[in-house]
């Protein structure tokens, strides 16, 4: 489903960043896959070219069969719309918009009408919990609710993959467990995640761990002590 | 694809979360748009007034007259006014060779002259013409009858007469048609009244020789020649066929005189036309003044719609940025932006034609000019309103379309 090929990325400037050496990759359908690393060793850098936001300089791209760097800005929009679900560490929700205004905003940019997008809304609000909070603006809903509504929001065009940045990164202990719970439903339904975190209760509730250093994945564990539904 | 009508619900949501600065550009445009109506009002309107006035002389107008300024002493020994009867009908005869609609002889009294109905008085000035003056001159009778052949032929004492001549020796109720008007000895009888016209701006400015029209008295020149005993005409008035000719015509008119008078006197004409092309370039100046100074309001009110909207950007990075990760293409955050500026501009040109033609209504109440409201300059003024908008608003969108996805989400 996702096939990285010889993927490197350096950030240019005075003193060039090399961030991704000749990176392979491959993801089925349905993993649950936690990426880890030390701080700077590029796992946002390498989810952001997952999830079409980045670009990169070598290598090849693979999503659903797709040769992604062949693709021009609007069919990657394309792609960012409908095969892809971003969860960001800060939530990222509009603050001038309601819940379901939220969750329903990849809809906009598919075409959905009105009705469409509110209907679907609702019935993502009601998956992570959220059903009687559809009207509230961001500001009056706690950190564990506002990423709820993300996760709501990034499922709202059901992509082909749940791409997540720390999606705890932000929450405290308990609340970050329960978004976890959710991503474990999310993948005991059969949801390809791919999900960035450095703390390692977190990564351990991935059905595989990919360990990155300076660029390079260092370790690929397949987590057998999870409920992994791909194994 | 996303659809217009969110496309436009989504700026708008955008517009009401920030009410103040939404208001402010709102303004700027709005004093653009009602500089540009009010400009617009003034100089439409200062342009008809003029050349309403103007046109009381005759558009068409060319004067012909004795010329002393360049007489030799010789000359200058030589009495009269250098044109009488016989040139009058000499030109009459070439009239259609030379290009003249119509002519008339003028014989004129002093301004000023008093006249008497029982025991009111009232200062008028005696113009002696002839049946075709009234054309000229772009007179109009409203009660009564015109001049005609046989009181020219007959020499008769008959008049038209202005309204302040009527109000000054009449009561309200009064019917002057038939009634007669004491001037000297002369017993003078009203045949017509003459419509009010007016020259109170080329007046209030010092033109048109401070000249009141309201206190004419129109008699047939032949009556006045009779009066003064001789067959002298003070001077030509005549109208051309062709308002761009007027100037040969003159120079016609005057080389004939020239030529039947044997270079016994000089003469010299005055057309409208060239009045009119004075007028033209001094109304000209002024309007383009006013366009420049309503022009550079309008670019100040497009220029805070640009830095608004520059603003706006760079505090709704995040915001393109999740907007990009969520699948708008490049042309969504275009359009998303320049909505907003065009809503901005397209409201405040409604309140800035509003606010202008409400200001219009005072400025003309105040002047006296006539109130010329053009379907044109509404629609050109609100066209404008929405094109600045879209033209100020479209570097700061082109910025925010370009942004990188990841640029845009990196930013705090
Ligand atoms: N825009 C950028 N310009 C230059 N260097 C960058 C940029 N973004 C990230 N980097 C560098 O690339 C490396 C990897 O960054 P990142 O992918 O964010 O790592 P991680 O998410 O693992 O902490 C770091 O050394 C970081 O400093
Ligand atoms: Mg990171």
């Amino acid at each position: 489903m996702i096939a990285l090929n010889g993927i490197a990325k350096t950030y240019p400037g005075a003193v060039p960043v090399p961030v991704l050496h000749e990176l392979d990759l491959g993801i089925d359908a349905g993993e649950f896959v936690a990426i880890m690393g030390p701080s700077g060793s590029g796992k946002s850098t390498l989810l952001n070219i997952i999830a079409c936001l980045d670009t990169f300089d070598r290598g090849m791209y693979e999503l659903d069969g797709q040769v992604i760097s062949s693709l021009n800005a609007d069919a990657l929009a394309a792609v960012r719309a409908t095969s892809i679900g971003f969860v960001f560490q800060g939530f990222n929700l509009i603050s001038r918009s309601s819940a379901w205004r939220n969750v329903a905003l990849p809809m906009l940019y598919t075409g959905a009408n009105a009705k469409q997008r509110y209907g679907r809304a609702q019935e993502l609000l009601a998956r992570v919990g959220l059903e009687d909070r559809a009207d509230h603006l961001p500001s009056r809903l706690s950190g564990g609710q506002q990423q709820r509504v993300a996760i709501a929001r990034a499922l709202v065009n059901d992509p082909s993959v749940l791409v997540a940045d720390e999606p705890t990164g932000s929450l405290d202990t308990r609340t970050g467990h329960e978004i976890m719970t959710l991503f474990d439903e999310l993948h005991a339904s059969g949801r390809t995640i791919v999900m960035v975190t450095h703390e390692n209760d977190i990564a351990a509730r991935a059905s595989r761990i990919v360990t990155l250093r300076d660029g390079r994945i260092i370790d690929d564990n397949r987590n057998t002590a999870t409920q992994g539904f791909d194994s | 694809m996303i659809s217009w009508s969110d496309r436009v619900a989504e700026s708008v949501a955008a517009l009401r979360d920030n009410r103040l600065r939404t208001a402010l550009s709102v303004l700027g445009i709005a004093i653009g748009i009602a500089a540009v109506m009010i400009v617009s009002t003034i100089s439409r309107g200062g342009n008809h007034l003029v050349f309403s006035e103007l046109e009381t002389f005759g558009l068409n107008s060319v004067w012909a007259y004795r010329d002393w300024a360049n007489d030799s002493p010789l000359e200058r020994q030589r009495s009269g006014s250098g044109i009488d009867s016989s040139d009058v009908e000499a030109i009459s005869e070439q009239r259609d060779a030379l290009g003249i609609r119509d002519i008339s002889p003028i014989v004129r009294t002093n301004r000023n002259t008093p006249a008497r109905r029982g025991s009111r008085f009232a200062n008028i000035q005696l113009i002696g013409a002839n049946v075709d003056y009234l054309d000229i001159v772009n007179d109009r009778v409203i009660a009564g009858r015109p001049l005609m052949r046989h009181d020219e032929q007959q020499r008769l004492a008959v008049a038209l007469v202005a309204p302040d001549v009527i109000e000054k020796l009449f009561d309200r109720n009064e019917d002057p048609i038939g009634k007669v008007i004491n001037i000297g000895e002369r017993r003078i009888t009203v045949i017509g009244l003459l419509a009010a016209k007016s020259r109170d701006f080329l007046s209030s400015i010092g033109s048109a020789g401070g000249e009141n029209a309201n206190d004419r008295m129109i008699v047939p020149w032949t009556f006045l020649q009779r009066v003064r005993g001789d067959t002298e005409v003070d001077h030509l008035h005549i109208a051309v066929n062709d308002f761009d000719s007027a100037a040969l015509v003159a120079d016609d008119v005057v080389g004939l005189l020239g030529r039947r008078h044997a270079g016994n006197f000089n003469y010299s004409s005055e057309t409208m036309a060239s009045y009119i092309a004075t007028t033209d370039t001094i109304l000209g100046g002024v309007a383009i003044v006013g366009t420049i100074a309503a022009s550079i309001s309008l670019l100040v009110g497009g220029m805070g719609i640009m830095n608004m909207m520059g603003t706006a950007v760079l505090e709704r990075t995040r915001e393109i940025g999740l907007r990009m990760a969520v699948g708008a293409r490049q042309q969504d955050i275009l359009w998303q932006f320049l909505i907003e500026a065009a809503l901005i501009s397209l409201v405040g040109g409604v309140i800035g034609l509003l606010a202008g033609a409400g200001i219009s209504v005072v400025v003309v109440w105040l002047t006296g000019f006539p109130l010329l409201p053009s379907m044109l300059s509404i629609v050109g003024a609100l066209c404008v309103s929405v094109a600045v908008g879209l033209l100020s608003g479209l570097l700061p969108a082109r910025r925010a379309a370009q942004l990188k996805p990841v640029e845009a989400l990196r930013t705090d």
